[in-house]
């Protein structure tokens, strides 16, 4: 099998430790950002198979700052993301992937924290997407 | 209403006539002033406050009649009996048309007489009466409308169709109108801005009950946010005759709401954090992924329970944090010699810097002067400096504290050499919540709300902090805080 790498950012160690550890027991290689600028500048160093993003690091909406980078940029601009939060609603942001996936561009949008088997799935889901 | 020091003036060309009249008032204690022809009472009308003017009719130079209407040219008010030979009787029917309030046949006994002048003074004091009544409703009047222009809440009303009675300068500032240009004026496509036009218009076509009309907003942009109150106005029959909007200027309290909610909203993402996390690594233990490794089972327990602390700190912080919110009327405020609070919070953490090796110098003098403040504030604000300056300083370094006292003021500083913090994460560093972020990513737990409740406390002392900070060599607090006044040297 092909090595595949994910970056994960998130600015909470915690989350990083906990989704690092659910991919790497599937085999994956995972990388970590904390800021969305540490994000960006791995993500133009490196070639990644796929993002796992925070929505909320040092700035509200600094997943989506990530994103938008990410789509505009030609090398990567096919590179699944995967964009986690804790905020959904009654948090100020209240969004289902299903109606805002225009202006979002991410592929796939999931409640913090998730479990293993879920992002498990959601991970493999996305991965062969990619390839297909 | 009784009328006083009563003037009559008897105007007759007949001296026995007049010196009769005379004698007469003057047993009922009037003033009385006498004038042989109209022109001579023309004359004592001007330069006199007369009561009643009794006269004759037959006068040289100028008849009765004419007398008559010259008197309510200068006096609508002075009350005119006419005192006439029978012969002249239609005479005097005439002159009551042309204003006399009465009259009376030469001859006459002075009872007759008398009673002629008590109602004709009756009369004269309903006349005065009427009159206050009228120069009240004027000053009342005037008086309302001071009250309305004074208002800070803006008031419109309008006629039946729609026209602009009266707008007060509130409501022009509010809607950016000029004064002239909208009195009379149809309130459709005059107030720019359709909603509150509509409004006004609905009001106008429904006649109903004289009530406020269902609540709403009008957003005007710029933050700035309306609540018109419309009232339809309904005469004693029933119809509607107008309408009464008063406009109340909302965007404060709508800005203060805005703020709660978003403070709301960082509140609930900021303790689902640690939660998230919690629940993340109890899920990697339940669901298997580390089976087997008993090492990591106990590391992932033990983070968790770090953030389960977090949590607890953070909702303590966020109780410290309403209750610093409490206007300082509310605290109980005292002289207070702030050395003693900070001897006791150096000695609290003198055992924490020592475990870390930690170079803990206090330098506070015996005695301070006094400032205006809350002991256990002040404490939360020392403990909160200290404790951040230990807990981001690593081993073997050292920990200032120190004062030094100006003229009127208090410096309060406390100096560490640890992480530091960007030039980006100076500028945040009072926020709620925020956190440098090499704090984050060295895992050094904290609510992100100690500086900003000290920072409140502070202001709420009429003080301020400062800080300072190197990234990687430590961090400089100063507290800074005004002196009692009569204790300035």
């Amino acid at each position: 099998m092909k090595d595949i790498k994910i970056l994960l950012a998130d600015d909470d160690p915690d989350f990083i430790e906990i989704n690092k550890t659910i991919l790497e027991s599937k085999g994956y290689t995972v990388e970590e950002a904390y800021t969305s600028s540490d994000a960006l500048k791995k993500l133009r160093e490196n070639q990644y198979d796929l993002l796992v993003l925070d929505l909320m690091m040092e700035e509200r909406d600094a997943g989506f700052t990530v994103a938008y980078a990410v789509r505009e940029d030609e090398n990567m601009k096919h590179m699944p993301i995967l964009m986690l939060s804790s905020a959904q609603e009654k948090t100020g942001f209240t969004f289902q992937l299903s109606n805002d996936k225009e202006w979002m561009k991410v592929d796939d949008f999931a409640a913090k924290p998730l479990k293993p088997s879920e992002l498990i799935e959601r991970v493999e889901k996305l991965l062969n997407q990619d390839q297909a | 209403m009784t009328l006083e020091n009563i003037k009559v003036l008897v105007v007759d060309d007949d001296e026995v006539s007049r010196i009769g009249c005379e004698r007469i008032l003057e047993l009922s204690k009037y003033e009385v002033d006498l004038a042989e022809d109209g022109m001579e009472g023309l004359e004592k009308i001007r330069n006199n406050n007369y009561d009643l003017v009794v006269t004759d009719l037959m006068m040289p130079r100028m008849d009765g009649m004419q007398f008559l209407e010259e008197i309510r040219k200068i006096d609508e008010k002075i009350v005119p009996i006419v005192i006439t030979g029978y012969a002249t009787i239609e005479n005097a029917v005439d002159a009551v048309k042309k204003g006399a309030y009465d009259y009376l046949a030469k001859p006459f006994t002075p009872d007759e007489f008398r009673a002629k002048i008590e109602r004709a003074l009756e009369k004269r004091r309903l006349l005065l009466e009427a009159e206050k009544l009228r120069a009240e409703h004027i000053i009342e009047k005037t008086r309302t409308n001071t009250i309305i222009n004074c208002m800070s809440e803006g008031v419109i009303a309008t006629n039946k169709e729609g026209q602009i009675l009266l707008i007060n300068p509130a409501a022009l500032k509010m809607l950016r109108l000029k004064d002239g240009d909208v009195f009379g004026k149809n309130v459709l496509g005059l107030l720019s801005n359709p909603d509150l036009e509509k409004k006004i218009a609905d009001a106008l076509s429904k006649v109903t009950s004289c009530e406020i009309l269902e609540k709403f907003e009008v957003n005007l942009g710029n933050g700035r946010v309306l609540q018109p109150n419309i009232t339809p106005v309904i005469d004693e029959n029933g119809a509607l005759i107008g309408t009464v909007t008063v406009l109340i200027d909302v965007s404060e309290e709508k800005k203060i709401d805005q703020m709660k909610t978003d403070f709301l909203s960082l509140v609930a993402h900021e303790l689902k954090a640690p939660l998230g996390a919690i629940e993340g690594y109890l899920n990697l233990i339940l669901e298997g992924v580390i089976t087997g490794n008993p090492e990591k089972e106990k590391d992932y327990i033990t983070k968790s329970r770090d953030r389960a602390n977090e949590l607890l700190a953070m909702v303590n912080d966020l109780l410290d944090l309403t209750r610093a919110e409490k206007k300082v009327t509310a605290k109980v405020m005292s002289a207070l010699d702030i050395s003693s609070v900070l001897r006791g919070t150096c000695e609290f953490y003198k055992n924490e810097a020592k475990a870390k090796d930690i170079n803990f110098a206090c330098d506070v003098p015996d005695q301070l002067p006094p400032i205006r403040g809350n002991e256990e504030d002040m404490g939360r604000v020392f403990d909160n400096l200290v404790s951040n300056a230990i807990k981001y300083t690593p081993e073997h370094k050292s920990v200032h504290v120190q004062v030094t006292v100006e003229k009127n003021k208090i410096n309060v500083i406390v100096k560490d050499t640890g992480i530091g913090m960007s030039e980006e994460d100076k500028h945040k560093i009072f926020d709620e919540f925020y956190r440098a972020k090499n704090a984050v990513s060295q895992r050094i737990s904290g609510t992100g709300l100690g500086l900003s409740i000290a920072k409140r406390i502070i202001e709420d002392h009429n003080g301020y902090i400062e800080m300072d900070s190197d990234l990687g060599n430590g961090s400089t607090f100063t507290v800074v805080l005004p002196v009692i006044e009569e204790n300035i040297k």
